[in-house]
């Protein structure tokens, strides 16, 4: 399977040793068109967040290769995939992870600032991200302000700073309510449809599988099935 | 360098308790440094006082308060010497002193010639602006409660000589737990019945034209029975002999040997916890994809923040405690340069146990990010 933009091939992790010695993936391939919204679902402990950190570049595989962008990236050094995560991936997390001391703005701006130091007006493009989310009145607020809706959009504007083709969502709707999940639904939607982004969800929340063009299952490691909505 | 700012502005607590771990480091550090530096000061201050060039001493003399007598053809034969252009006479013993109230003590009689040096306090100086009599005595205001005298002229004795103390000079107080009093040589040898011309130490004033290596190798060519020293030998050996071979000395060395080792630790041990305390966020920086400079930088940032805050917090407190030590212990003295030279280490230690704790941020453990 060559050339994947996104994806992994015959890709096994392990954690522990001897006797604690856990499998997360065995044997797992998996390739992500770009421009697609692909939905990861599944038990606890069945490998979706190894999956993710792998296609992140924050985790190499024991055996098989992950390609991004159609580069494969488990030979590379740590700081070479330093560099494509912050030229290609962004990650929109469960808990949010905004900064607790910066205001929602400079939350986004540093987004931009992480995707190249060198670029002017990051609070002007900051202000631009946070008004298309509707979050014009809460520029200012710092997280522990803002409603668990609000931080996550903030969260899903920082993500998006630097137009990065590649976006990993891991639980992005959990800590939500069932509008405020849905809104969030409609932004990764929309990322895809208008902007070409591909997006990759890991959730347990049926809310996705309207949204996602591919759901896929994994169990104990194992892609159990694919599922393509057509 | 918005975020380091922020975190710290964001967290006063914490930001107090780590800026009062670094100052409380440098409060210990200076303080400790000062008892060292004064001690070491004080052990030496009489030589240092001088502006001559060599200072003759009995065999095997330790310390300025501990000279034997010496033969009064000692100086007529340095005299003689080819370089030498001046000798003077110091003589220091140990003296009965009984005040104008009949209270008896001893004290450390110091006498010496008028050109021994402009700091060295003998009443007849020639640049002294308040002229006395050649046979004043002076001693330092800090031994005051000891001498006694209720007002300025006092009629008092050192060993059964009548003697009048005149006036009261500064940074020359007790060292030795006795206090010193100072007078002009010729008055000392007669207070302390030594024969005329005799001394425990001649002072050479050298000419600039010889070396002084030289003139030091001829003297001790020629007096092989004296020890021959420069005054800067003379004076690193007192203070070697009181710091390393008393029990006083030592003890303090050791202090500020523990008080600087122990005020490196706290700021470590305060900055490592302080950045510990933020690794969740460091992660997610790595996470999103900032270099390892990025998130070096901002630890960096805050750590050099809260040291430079520390130091300067440290460095307000300690200097006002030392001004007050001086009340309690005269000698206690921080030279200009302490505080920058315990600072610096402090900010190094600040950067150092910041990048050692930083490392566990910069290898972050892959799906920590992700869990809730």
């Amino acid at each position: 399977m060559p050339n994947l933009f996104l994806g992994v091939e015959g890709a096994s992790v392990t954690f522990g040793q001897q006797d604690a010695r856990v499998c997360a993936l065995r044997d797992v391939s998996l390739s992500f068109e770009k421009g697609t919204l692909s939905l990861v679902t599944g038990p606890s402990g069945s490998g979706k967040t190894t999956l993710l950190s792998m296609l992140g570049c924050l985790l190499s595989p024991d055996e098989g290769s992950v390609f991004v962008d159609g580069v494969a990236v488990n030979g590379l050094s740590e700081a070479e995939r330093t560099v494509i995560r912050q030229k290609k991936i962004s990650f929109v997390f469960q808990a949010f992870r905004l900064f607790h001391s910066l205001s929602a703005l400079d939350n986004v701006a540093l987004g931009f600032e992480i995707r190249d130091p060198a670029a002017p007006g990051r609070k002007e493009l900051a202000l631009d991200l946070l008004l298309q989310f509707g979050l014009g009145d809460k520029l200012q607020q710092e997280p522990n302000e803002l409603s668990p809706g609000e931080k996550q959009r903030v969260a899903i504007a920082r993500a998006l700073a630097g137009n990065p083709p590649i976006l990993l969502a891991d639980e992005p709707t959990a800590s939500l309510d069932a509008e405020a999940g849905r809104n969030i639904c409609q932004i990764l939607r929309r990322e895809v449809d208008e902007q070409g982004r591909t997006v990759v969800v890991v959730s347990h929340d049926p809310r996705w599988e309207k949204f996602a063009d591919r759901t896929i299952t994994l169990c104990d490691g194992r892609v159990e099935e694919e599922v393509a909505v057509l | 360098m918005k975020l380091a700012l922020q975190n710290i502005l964001h967290d006063r607590g914490r930001f107090s308790v780590t800026v009062l771990g670094v100052s409380f480091a440098v409060f210990l550090m200076v303080f400790q440094g000062s008892l060292l530096a004064g001690f070491l000061q004080a052990a030496s201050r009489l030589i240092d006082a001088s502006d001559t060039d060599i200072w003759i001493t009995a065999r095997g003399v330790q310390a300025f308060e501990f000279g034997t007598a010496l033969e009064s053809r000692v100086r007529e034969m340095a005299a003689g010497v080819p370089g030498v252009m001046q000798t003077s006479r110091v003589c220091m013993a140990f003296a009965v002193y009984r005040t104008p109230i009949g209270k008896q003590q001893v004290v450390a009689l110091v006498g010496a010639d008028p050109n021994v040096g402009k700091r060295f306090p003998v009443p007849d100086a020639p640049e002294s602006a308040e002229k006395m009599s050649p046979d004043a005595v002076l001693y330092d205001v800090s031994d005051r409660k000891q001498i006694e005298v209720a007002a300025l002229p006092a009629e008092v004795e050192i060993n059964r000589h009548r003697a009048s103390i005149e006036r009261e000079i500064q940074g020359y107080g007790a060292f030795l737990g006795v206090p010193f009093l100072f007078t002009s040589y010729r008055n000392a040898i007669r207070y302390l019945d030594f024969r005329s011309d005799q001394a425990v130490y001649i002072l050479l004033r050298t000419d600039r034209r010889y070396p002084l290596s030289q003139i030091q190798q001829s003297l001790k060519q020629k007096l092989p029975e004296v020890d021959v020293l420069t005054r800067d030998e003379f004076a690193h050996k007192s203070r070697m002999y009181w710091t390393i071979k008393t029990g006083a000395g030592g003890a303090i060395l050791t202090a500020a040997v523990l008080g600087f080792l122990i005020g490196l630790v706290v700021v470590s041990q305060t900055i490592y916890a302080n950045t510990m305390e933020n690794l969740e966020e460091y992660a997610t920086l790595k996470a999103l994809g900032a270099p390892q400079a990025f998130v070096a930088r901002i630890v960096l940032a805050q750590a050099l923040i809260c040291g430079a805050v520390g130091s300067v917090l440290g460095l307000l407190a300690v200097v006002p405690s030392i001004n007050y030590a001086k009340s309690l212990i005269p000698w206690i003295h921080a030279p200009w340069w302490l505080p920058a030279a315990m600072v610096v280490p402090s900010l190094a230690m600040c950067s150092l146990a910041s990048i050692v704790s930083v490392r566990s941020a910069l290898t972050v453990e892959p799906g920590r990010v992700f869990r809730a």
